[in-house]
């Protein structure tokens, strides 16, 4: 969304997007300057138009493709191209189609992708892959910086010329802060009349204007001049808005710029420098140490030690050799390697992630809804009262420019702003901050959610533990019976086969071998008949009683050994555990009844439910619900059931596909989980603090600046701007602030 | 070389994948529905031979 600049714009927005038929819900965040629709049978274009004609731009991108196609045909394909999701609209010229995209749905490549499946075959002709919110983030820091750096520049001679006596030139070296750097107030405040409403630019704009055209007919009158009021106030207020610019577009650069960087492709054995999104699936690129790993791939020759942390949260590098994969953005720390790319461009992980990151800074968090709605009557009031303000102040006989100047402090100190900054600038730190350290966050109401979870319901097999299987316990009755059941399980591939296998690295000659799926293996060593199966299994088998342990050894029809087995904790979760034991309450959910089920409480102190299947794991969340709000840690896939029921799923997940889990935030571990839950509280504190500050600050200044407390205490107009632009500085920063 | 289900009769391949290991023996299965009512209750069916069942081959 371009040309956004209050919590009224934001509703404003909404209420275009919204009211466009077949919108079913829009979600407007003013911070990441994004909306997020949700539609059905729509075409994009008309929404696009439909915010056009609030006076407001949707960023989109252009792209000129070749295509093979005849002219006739180039209408129905129109058509076609039209419907594909991402795309705004189609036109037409030499054997070209002009497409203009929206570039967070859609890219070139995957729009020629689209093509190819509709059985036209289509080439980008044109065109650079410029990353669309940087540059956006980057024009409007530009932007705000120009009119600031003018605003200066001109209201210093302004002020020292009315008050040395020369009001005619003061007026007119006022002219280019007025209308050149207050222009972006002025446009916004007529954005909003047509619109029927009002916001931020409407107090500055009203506020300089009578200042300025107040001067004139004074200084025509033979009277004063208070252009110094008017500059002041649109120099301070562009100051704020510079800052704000600022701090907005390096939250935005942050991640981003890891999805580009350069990149070292061979090139018939020659080494060329390339951009990382000029690369193609099949290239070969060096990497060496202090590199950024490119684009996702896998390693063809050499061995480096990498920083995986964006993928793991992990910042201690990790060894990566020979057919090992790596995903783009990790940092190369030492070594040399070759890496044949996989995946470039919108399908690498880094991209995945960005996309959902962008999705998540969307999110409005339920007070947001509140605070819209002081937002949408808050500039009106102010205006009501700063007439009421002008009059009272008349009609205690005061002369006009007395009156006139309470009634525009009124306007320039109320600062809407900082309302409609307080919960997305702390969201959008949040999410980017946790993108960082391989969060991925997909809802960005789940921050608000997860931090008032009561019950935190664990996975066992594969989210606390490693999900492989190793020997803890044995009791051998026969000397030997573990070799000859190591030697056994080797040929087997059942995952707990393999830990049988590997208790003893000795292996004797199998005769024989005879494998009972879900049971057991059979086979002849060293003369003598060889059982390893479940203890049931082993009780057909045998006529002597056999004890309740995870893995039973038969030696000629008789116990020879028995095995408890265990699977081993992820680093780091015992520590994580207990640390969220201290404030709520930690459950184990597993499909195991044996004695791992009993290992883990033990080991972890914990409450365990075990023996459940998939649906029986989600009746615990839903009574568990019944008490207070739940998180379910699990798999993002099989446990995805759950993970859906519970108020916050956070999915456990290894693999590089985000879209594929349930869930509403995606980690490695859950090792990480008090840092998330840390910062979930630390976000919603965030939110807090800041609606705290923006209601304290207008209920406490908009007071004094219509002169309450006058003549002991009261405010200019341009230490009000100040002020004004100083509470939203201090909201974006605040949000920022995290130590 | 092909054996006989002992629960249902049938002619099987040693190959198949539906076997159970009885007191030190192997048996064969045409199928997991018979497997099933063999190792639910082998002796029954070692001591009085094959049935016929209905709905399992």
């Amino acid at each position: 969304m371009v040309g956004m600049h209050c919590a009224t714009c934001v509703v404003t927005v909404s209420k275009a997007l919204s009211s466009v038929d077949g919108v079913k819900k829009a979600q407007v965040s003013l911070a990441s300057g994004q909306a997020s629709v949700i539609t059905e049978g729509v075409r994009l274009k008309d929404v696009v138009d439909a915010v056009r004609k609030a006076g407001y731009d949707v960023l989109v991108a252009n792209v000129a493709l070749r295509v093979d196609a005849g002219r006739e045909e180039l209408s129905s394909l129109r058509k076609k191209v039209e419907e594909i999701d991402g795309v705004v609209s189609v036109s037409f010229g030499d054997g070209v189609l002009k497409v203009m995209y929206n570039p967070y749905s859609l890219s070139p490549d995957q729009l020629v992708q689209q093509l190819k499946a509709m059985g036209i075959r289509a080439s980008v002709s044109e065109g650079k892959s410029e990353l669309p919110e940087v540059e956006a983030a980057r024009a409007e820091l530009r932007s705000m910086m120009m009119r600031l750096l003018v605003a200066i520049a001109f209201t210093v001679p302004t002020i020292a010329l009315e008050f040395s006596g020369f009001p005619l030139y003061a007026l007119l070296t006022s002219v280019p802060v007025q209308f050149y750097s207050g222009l972006t107030f002025h446009r916004g405040a007529w954005r909003a009349l047509k619109n029927r409403t009002t916001n931020m630019d409407t107090l500055v704009s009203l506020a300089s204007n009578v200042a300025w055209f107040y001067s004139v007919f004074s200084l025509a009158q033979g009277g004063q001049v208070y252009v110094d009021t008017a500059a002041l106030l649109v120099t301070f207020v562009l100051i704020g808005k510079t800052v704000e610019a600022y701090v907005k577009s390096r939250a935005v650069t942050s991640v981003v710029r890891l999805q580009v960087s350069e990149a070292v492709k061979l090139v018939d054995g020659k080494e060329v420098k390339v951009s990382s999104s000029e690369l193609k699936v099949g290239d070969m690129v060096i990497l060496r140490a202090g590199s950024q790993v490119p684009a996702d791939g896998v390693i063809d020759e050499g061995q480096i030690w990498v920083d995986e942390s964006l993928l793991t949260g992990e910042v201690k590098p990790v060894v990566k050799g020979v057919g090992e994969a790596l995903v783009g953005g990790s940092k190369v720390i030492s070594g040399y390697a070759k890496l044949y790319v996989t995946r470039t461009g919108e399908s690498t992980y880094l991209a995945q992630v960005l996309n959902a990151v962008r999705e998540a800074q969307t999110a409005r968090l339920p007070v947001q809804d509140t605070v819209d709605r002081v937002a949408a009557v808050f500039t009106p009031v102010i205006l009501a009262a700063s007439a009421g303000v002008l009059a009272f102040w008349l009609l205690r006989g005061f002369p006009l420019s007395a009156a006139l100047f309470f009634a525009v402090a009124v306007l320039a100190s109320a600062c809407p702003c900082a309302l409609g900054l307080a919960t997305p600038m702390a969201v959008l730190t949040s999410v980017t901050e946790l993108a960082k350290r391989g969060i991925t966050v997909k809802d960005g109401e789940a921050l608000q959610r997860l931090s008032k979870v009561r019950h935190v319901v664990f996975d066992k097999t594969g989210t606390l533990t490693e999900g492989r299987f190793e020997v803890r316990k044995v009791k051998e009755i026969v000397p030997g019976a573990m070799q000859a059941a190591a030697s056994v399980e080797a040929l087997s591939s059942h995952p707990l086969a393999a830990a049988i296998a590997s208790a003893s690295s000795a292996k004797e000659k199998v005769e024989g071998f005879m494998e009972f799926p879900g049971e057991g293996v059979y086979g002849k060593v060293g003369g003598h008949e060889v059982v390893v199966g479940s203890p049931s299994f082993a009780r057909k088998n045998t006529d002597e009683s056999v004890e309740e342990c995870d893995v039973v050894v038969l030696m000629d029809w008789k116990p020879a050994a028995l095995v408890w087995l265990g699977d081993k904790l992820r680093e780091g979760v015992k520590e994580a555990v207990d640390e969220l034991k201290a404030g709520h309450h930690v459950v184990v959910a597993t499909g195991d009844s044996g004695t791992g089920a009993r290992w883990i409480g033990k080991e972890l102190g914990v409450e365990v439910v075990a023996g459940l299947l998939p649906d029986q794991k989600v009746e615990l969340v839903k009574k568990l619900k019944e008490d207070g709000p739940v998180a379910f840690v699990g798999d993002g896939i099989n446990d995805a059931q759950a993970l859906k029921e519970a108020d916050v799923g956070i999915a456990i997940s290894t693999g590089t596909e985000l879209a594929k889990y349930a869930g509403d935030i995606i980690m490695r571990s859950p090792a990480h989980l008090p840092y998330l839950m840390r910062a979930s509280k630390l976000t919603v504190r965030k939110v807090r603090e800041n609606l705290a500050w923006a209601f304290g600050y207008n209920s406490a200044l908009v007071p004094l600046a219509a002169g309450l407390l006058y003549p002991a205490v009261y405010i200019s107009p341009p230490v009000a701007a100040l002020a004004m632009s100083m509470s939203s500085v201090f909201v974006t920063l605040w949000s920022v602030a995290r130590k | 070389m092909s054996v006989l289900d002992p629960v249902c009769g049938m002619k099987v391949e040693e190959t198949t994948a539906y076997r159970s290991l009885y007191r030190g023996k192997v048996y064969y299965f045409c199928s997991q529905n018979c497997k099933k009512e063999f190792d639910a209750n082998p002796d029954k069916y070692l001591r009085e031979g094959p049935h016929v069942m209905k709905g399992c081959c």
